[in-house]
Formats: C-alpha cells, sequence, structure tokens
C-alpha cells in the first residue's frame, strides 16, 4: 500500500515507442484522477526569420478543430466530464498538459491524440486567435514588469538569440502577417512523435496506459526532430541603464540582468541554484528580501532567479518593485548585497538551510500527480535518467560551501549588468 | 493523559473536534499518500471588521505577524520565514472580506515546528512601532502594484458603489490614507480583539496520525486562553440597492473593460448552489454562453463571471475585456440579452450536467493535494462552516433548470445592477 517507500526510478515505468515516443507512467493510486504533462520539440526556436509566434500560434491552434470533429464538439466532450487538455509553447518546447478523472483517461489520451494528428487550422479560427494574442500583447505593453524584462533580453541577448524577445510592436506586426500556410508549414517541418515525451502520473494500470499511447500514437509518423544548437551568449563588456517612461504607473518595476552562461546541464548547476536561493529566491527570507523588504520596507517584492537556465544559457536576472522616488536607492542597496555576497561568499548556516530548504521543496513538490509527472517529464527531457529523483536528494547534500562560493564567482556578474527601469517618473 | 479534546462530529473523511480549554475549532483529514502535511489557520476576521480610519487593518496586521515573537525573531536567528523556508515550506497568509488565513505546506516530520509556529503567533506577536512603520511601506507599495492594474480598479470601484453602508465597500488591501496613518496602537487593538482560539480553526490535511496531531495542537494551542470579551459582531446591514448605478473609470491603459454585478445572498443561503452552476453556465470553458455569445463573435477577447459566497450577501460578478474598437455598450447589450434568454428559457438537461460535472470534478482534483483541501476548507470556514465544502457537490448536483430560471429571475434585475465601464484615455502624442 505504501508504495511511497519504493524509489522513484522503481515505481516509474519507461516506454519507447518504434516512432521514437517516450512514454513515462507513475501509479498513484490515492485519489481517482490523471495528470498527464510532456513537451516536444516544437518551440518558438524555430520560428522562421520575420514571424516571431508562429510556434505559439500553431500550438494554440491544435484545439480549433479537427478532421473529425469541430471545436465545439471536443470541447463539449471534454468539459462535460471536467477534463482538460492545453497545449502551450516555450522557447524550445510545446508543452502538453491534461487532467481527468481516471476513469476518463482514453477518452483524454485520444482527444489529445486526435489534435496533434489530425488538426485542420481553419482561417476563421486563427483570424480570432490573432486577434485575441494582439490583445493580450497589448495588455502586456502596458505592464511596467514586462516592459523593463522585455527590454533587458534586448539589451542582453543578440538579435535573432531566442531569448531576445520582440518589442511589442514588431511582435504584433509578425503575427499579423502569419497565414494558415505558415502555420501548416510549421506543423509539417516539426510536429511528429520523435521528440515527444508523455508523462501520465495517476489512478491509472501503467500496461494498460502503454496499450492505449501504443493505439492512439504508436503509427503516428510526422515530422523528423530537428536538433537544438544555441551558443553561450558572452557576457556584456559595460553596464548599461536605461529607463521606460510610461504614464499613470504608482509603482516602478527594475530589472537587473545579464547573461549567466549557466545551462541545466552544467556540471555546476545544484551549486548555482543554491547560491541564487540564498542570495534572492524569496522575498522573505533571502539577503535580498531581507534587507530591502524586511529591513528597509522599500519594496513588497524582490527576487533574483536563473529561471530561463535550460537547454540554454538564459539570463541571471534581479527584479524589485518600487515607488519611484525609491528607484536609486533601491538599485544601489542590490548592488551593494550582490557584490557582498560575491566578496564573502555564502555563510555555512545559509548553506545548510538551502539544503534542507531544496530537500523539504523537492518533497512538497511530488505530492500531487501534477508534480510527479511535470517531474519525470522535464528529467526526461534533459536526459538526466530516471533514477535522478532518487539520486537528487543526495547530490544536494553533498554540495560544498566552496563548490557554492565557486559558482557565486561563475555566475554573478553585477559589474556589467544591464539595469532597466520602467514607470512613471518626474 | 486526559484527553482535552471532544469530537463533534466525522463527516466526509473529515473529523471535527473542539478544545475544551479554550474552544478551538479542529479539522483533521489523513491523507497519508505522500510524506507532506498542510496546516493553515483560519481567523474569522476580515476587512469586513474594519471601518473608516482602520481600513486594511487585517492585512497590515497579517504582514505584522511575520514580524516575529520572543521565540521565532530575527535577533535569535529564527525569523519566521528563514525558518519555514529552511524546511522547504511553502507558506504564506492573506486576507479577504471575511477571513484571514495563516498556512504551510510542508514534509510531515515538521508538523510540529508548523503548530508551534502558529500557536506562538496566535497572541504572542511583537506589533512594534518600529516594524509597522517599515511594513506600512511594503504594503503601500503593494497597493500600487494593485493600482498599476486598471482591471484591478475597475473591480475595486464596482464594490465601492455597490455596497454604501456594508463593509464590503472598501478593499481589503484599505484605503490608502488608512494604510499610511493608522496608528500601531489601534493595530495592537484589533489584534488583541480577534485574535483567540475561540475565533479561529485550526486545519490540518495530509500525513498524520489523528492522535498524534490532536496531542500536538492541545500540546501549544491548549494553554491559549479564549478571548475575555465577546468577539464583536458585525452587524449593519446593506439595504436593497433600488436603481441602477453606472459609472466611467477613465485612465491610461491599453482595452476596454465592462464589469457588471448584482447582490446575491450570503454563502448559506439556498440559493447559492444554483449561482455557482450559472456561473459555470456563463463563464466556464469554450462551450459556455458568455464565451459563446463574446468571444466566438469577436466582440470580447476574455470573459469572465463570479459568483461570490461570503459571510454576508456578496456580488455576482461578469466582467469582459473588449476587442479594440467595440463599444462598451454593444457588448453590454450582450450579457443582457443572454441573460434574458436564461430569465425565460430553461436550460437543457445537458447543458446543466456538464455545468455540475464541471464543479464536481474539480472537487476530486483539488483532494489530489493536502493544500488544495486545507484551502477549501478554511474558505468554507471563513464563510460559515467547513460543511458547506463538504455539501457541495451535493447541492449542486441537485440544481434543476427551474432553479436556475428563478435565481436569474430573482436577481438580475436592473434595480440591482451596478455597472463599470473602464475606457481608456487617448494616449497624447
Amino acid at each position: 500500500m505504501m508504495s511511497r517507500d519504493l524509489s522513484f526510478a522503481a515505481r516509474t515505468r519507461r516506454y519507447q515507442l518504434s516512432n521514437g515516443l517516450i512514454l513515462l507512467v507513475l501509479e498513484n493510486h490515492a485519489n481517482p484522477t490523471v495528470s498527464l504533462s510532456g513537451a516536444f520539440r516544437a518551440g518558438e526556436y524555430f520560428n522562421p526569420p520575420e514571424k516571431d509566434g508562429l510556434a505559439s500560434l500553431t500550438s494554440s491552434m491544435l484545439n480549433k478543430g479537427t478532421a473529425r470533429r469541430s471545436k465545439i464538439e471536443i470541447a463539449e466532450e471534454l468539459e462535460s466530464s471536467g477534463a482538460r487538455i492545453n497545449f502551450s509553447s516555450n522557447t524550445f518546447t510545446v508543452s502538453l498538459g491534461g487532467q481527468a478523472l481516471s476513469h476518463d483517461l482514453p477518452m483524454l489520451i485520444a482527444t489529445m491524440a486526435e489534435e496533434l494528428r489530425t488538426p485542420t487550422f481553419p482561417s476563421d479560427e486563427l483570424d480570432k486567435l490573432k486577434q485575441r494574442v494582439i490583445a493580450g500583447i497589448k495588455e502586456d505593453q502596458d505592464e511596467t514588469r514586462v516592459r523593463a524584462y522585455e527590454r533587458m533580453t534586448q539589451i542582453v541577448f543578440p538579435k535573432g538569440h531566442p531569448y531576445h524577445r520582440p518589442a511589442g510592436e514588431k511582435l504584433i506586426r509578425e503575427i499579423e502577417s502569419i497565414s494558415v500556410e505558415d502555420i501548416r508549414r510549421f506543423y509539417y517541418n516539426h510536429y511528429g512523435p520523435g521528440s515527444l515525451i508523455l508523462a501520465i502520473a495517476g489512478d491509472i494500470d501503467a500496461g494498460e496506459v502503454r496499450d492505449l499511447v501504443e493505439a492512439e500514437l504508436g503509427d503516428w509518423q510526422g515530422a523528423v526532430p530537428t536538433s537544438i544548437d544555441v551558443p553561450f551568449t558572452e557576457l556584456q563588456a559595460t553596464p548599461h541603464r536605461e529607463s521606460i517612461q510610461m504614464r499613470e504607473k504608482a509603482n516602478c518595476d527594475v530589472v537587473i540582468g545579464h547573461a549567466s552562461r549557466l545551462r541545466r546541464l552544467n556540471p555546476d548547476y545544484i551549486p548555482a541554484v543554491i547560491a541564487n536561493r540564498a542570495l534572492g529566491q524569496s522575498t522573505i527570507s533571502s539577503r535580498l528580501g531581507l534587507i530591502l523588504r524586511d529591513e528597509m520596507g522599500l519594496t513588497y517584492g524582490i527576487n533574483s532567479s536563473f529561471s530561463e537556465s535550460g537547454i540554454a544559457d538564459g539570463p541571471f536576472t534581479i527584479g524589485v518593485t518600487v515607488a519611484p522616488e525609491n528607484i536609486d536607492l533601491a538599485i544601489d542597496t542590490t548592488l551593494k548585497i550582490v557584490n557582498d555576497f560575491i566578496s564573502d561568499g555564502i555563510r555555512e548556516d545559509e548553506l545548510q538551510d538551502e539544503k534542507s530548504s531544496i530537500a523539504g521543496t523537492f518533497m512538497v513538490g511530488l505530492a500531487t500527480n501534477g508534480g510527479m509527472a511535470n517531474q519525470i517529464s522535464s528529467i526526461e527531457l534533459y536526459g538526466l535518467g530516471i533514477d535522478y529523483l532518487d539520486r537528487f536528494p543526495g547530490m544536494v547534500k553533498a554540495v560544498t560551501r566552496e563548490q557554492v562560493n565557486e559558482a557565486i564567482h561563475k555566475y554573478l556578474h553585477p559589474e556589467v549588468a544591464t539595469t532597466i527601469i520602467a514607470g512613471s517618473f518626474e | 493523559m486526559v484527553s482535552l479534546h471532544s469530537k463533534i462530529l466525522e463527516y466526509e473523511g473529515i473529523s471535527e473536534y473542539r478544545l475544551q480549554q479554550n474552544n478551538l475549532k479542529i479539522l483533521l483529514s489523513e491523507q497519508r499518500t505522500a510524506p507532506v502535511v498542510a496546516l493553515m489557520v483560519v481567523y474569522r476576521v476580515g476587512s469586513r471588521n474594519e471601518a473608516v480610519g482602520y481600513t486594511g487593518a487585517t492585512h497590515l496586521l497579517e504582514h505584522m505577524l511575520f514580524k516575529g515573537t520572543p521565540t521565532y525573531n530575527k535577533k535569535n536567528g529564527t525569523q519566521i520565514a528563514a525558518v519555514l523556508q529552511k524546511h522547504g515550506a511553502i507558506f504564506n497568509a492573506d486576507t479577504w472580506l471575511d477571513r484571514t488565513r495563516y498556512f504551510e505546506m510542508l514534509p510531515s516530520d515538521q508538523l510540529e515546528l508548523a503548530i508551534h509556529l502558529e500557536a506562538d503567533r496566535m497572541r504572542n506577536s511583537f506589533i512594534a512601532d518600529e516594524d509597522r512603520q517599515l511594513e506600512m511601506t511594503v504594503v503601500r507599495n503593494e497597493l500600487e502594484r494593485g493600482e498599476n492594474d486598471p482591471g484591478r480598479i475597475l473591480d475595486e470601484r464596482v464594490w465601492a458603489m455597490a455596497f454604501r453602508e456594508h463593509p464590503y465597500h472598501h478593499p481589503t488591501i484599505g484605503w490608502r490614507s488608512d494604510v499610511e496613518g493608522i496608528p500601531t496602537t489601534r493595530l495592537k487593538e484589533f489584534y488583541d480583539t480577534y485574535y483567540h482560539p475561540d475565533n479561529a480553526t485550526v486545519i490540518v490535511v495530509g500525513d498524520f496520525a489523528t492522535e498524534d496531531a490532536l496531542e500536538l495542537i492541545e500540546k501549544h494551542f491548549g494553554g491559549i486562553p479564549p478571548a475575555a470579551h465577546p468577539i464583536p459582531p458585525m452587524y449593519t446591514v446593506e439595504p436593497p440597492q433600488q436603481g441602477e448605478i453606472r459609472f466611467v473609470l477613465r485612465r491610461v491603459g491599453q482595452l476596454g473593460i465592462v464589469q457588471m454585478a448584482w447582490h446575491v445572498p450570503e454563502a448559506t443561503h439556498p440559493d447559492s448552489g444554483a449561482l455557482a452552476v450559472l456561473d459555470h453556465v456563463l463563464s466556464a470553458g469554450v462551450t459556455s454562453r458568455l464565451y459563446q455569445a463574446l468571444i466566438e463573435t469577436q466582440m470580447a477577447v476574455d470573459v469572465g463571471a463570479q459568483a461570490y459566497q461570503f459571510v454576508d450577501p456578496g456580488l455576482f460578478s461578469i466582467d469582459l475585456t473588449l476587442t479594440p474598437g467595440v463599444r462598451h455598450e454593444d457588448a453590454e447589450k450582450v450579457v443582457i440579452e443572454v441573460l434574458d434568454r436564461l430569465k425565460s428559457e430553461p436550460l437543457t438537461e445537458k447543458e446543466l450536467k456538464k455545468a455540475q460535472n464541471i464543479i464536481t470534478t474539480q472537487m476530486i482534483f483539488l483532494r489530489d493535494s493536502p493544500f488544495g483541501v486545507v484551502s477549501v476548507l478554511g474558505e468554507s470556514e471563513g464563510a460559515s462552516d467547513w460543511k458547506l465544502y463538504v455539501d457541495l457537490p451535493r447541492m449542486v448536483t441537485e440544481v434543476t433548470a427551474d432553479d436556475i430560471l428563478r435565481v436569474v429571475n430573482t436577481y438580475f434585475n436592473d434595480d440591482n445592477r451596478t455597472v463599470g465601464y473602464f475606457i481608456p484615455k487617448e494616449e497624447q502624442s
């Protein structure tokens, strides 16, 4: 009964179908539900030049009608049973998510397969989708945080780099130009089972799931996966500071960022994550938050992160929200804290606290079907091995102070950071 | 050891107890599938218990409860957030109209830590003037972040217009000058009025043995005396609206918004089930009525409907984010047409069943996580009683097409309606 005492490797079944699809199944009979998480390589990275947003529109068109059924017919079936399927595109992959009562799993998998394999991309649906997407971009462009982050990526990453975000107006123009033909071509070139990972956790039988997936997706051929090759981004040579004037904003957002050169598969990824946690991951308990929020009362939120460190190296960023009159004080204090962290290193007590924190977070994150499905899918995406969840606590425990301090020196470079301030100032 | 707690009842896997020493209400549900546990303390105090001069007190006080006690504080190296963070807890606290809640989800071997910490800050928090001054500016930044968002301001105005006398009139974060001006002594008074075991519920869900949890709760909460005074009742009643209220909010922004709201009864009212179903019929998914009428026709890019369920009568609210170029009046007219149809034609069996299924399956998905369960139990405790949550699937399943017809005709009337338009100001060139 207490299957939780077994290792994750022992509980997870991994199958590879003849077309390349990898299926991972984790049985958890606690609640009559099932969660699905997955990914395949058809994200924004594969957009052709001047067609930003194409990958995203393509994934959003999957549930707009298939060869057999209209959008409404599909939605009717899913909604009637309280089930959900969603597709969304990221920088490199399209993510799949699904949730249903476990007895509806055959319907969930059949519907997902139908949407993946036989979408019809109706042109009236594309028009409606474009209109909503463009409205969403306009709303985003009105947010101080979005504007500051977007501008930072334009300075830190060269044009054409997957993390270099296009300006809102350019993105809107390119989305307006996308046709059903563009979508069909993108689908034809990038959609297929070759890089598809499906992770399913819940009240299910692994063998039955395998048979279902084989029946629905086993004979899918489609595009051959394209490889991803992104060069490491060089650090900027000099610091940069810029302000974006917006109107009637009571609050300003400041984003400080630079190229991190940290990827998920770097051998010192875990020490780098520990360094960031001690410095700024949590507004209420990390160094930055303890000073700027708790001691100085300057902000409701300050966080640092390596949030896009995955297949490619993303930025290291610090984001802080402040009233306009506190901008300089907030930036100067932030930089001083980061510089002290670099020169003094992590304290032993911080290291021990962060290690036990990661161990706890890890356990808490794996408490639900959705959490487990996400974890095993991501482990497969990075090729970390099915036993990674079992090895992870030991790897964290083994990290030394020297390793964290080396990571701090290697990955934190406030001396050449780009600082963007967005808001309304005098 | 003599047991000092009494079991009140057990229902749908949840057991209710009371500590005899101080009448603290306890809800426990063992869910031993993963080695984690979720704890929540709900206080029956929210912005409903505030008035002009100390609006936002509930929220500012909630911030102050992270500032420490003689046992857990920064000087000792035992700051509350740091201690919880160290154990990998997901934790926070939040406030709303009727309730304040403090919660943590953490590895189950740390349950005593969470219980001890929550028991400690129930009565021992420093409410120091120096801390209040610093925290006020933190909260002011939180308030300013909210002011950046036109949709949020419009919603605040709708409530402020629809409620003239009842304290649902003001937002939980408070009016800016109250947040800035409230003296520390007033906050302390607020704390001493409402933070007592007999005004709270402790909820624990996850990997523990009931007897052990009860023992720990008794050990740490048992010594806290009940309030020496009765908890002051909130007796203000909102009179009938007697006529439509309309207003315009004009600010910098991108997309127009229409928000419409109608007064509806309190959470415990028999019509709550029908209103919850109606909320889903109107806005849950692509097949819902408002999605079909407004998004499919490209008049709006976003629609939402919300049947709020509170201690006192609240609002049923519908909001639309307009497609550029669409007039507010035209979109509003479509909503009225959708509602008029619901007033005259009963729902089909299929449509009713779909909305009911969405609600009942959502309840099952919530049970996936101990935190999901404590959240809904806590919300129900805030609005009335936890059994509201347990009974919801039954209440929803019993709703008939006639009930929907009746509630739409009862509440969705012109005189009971408040309508706000957010109109983006033209950009200056």
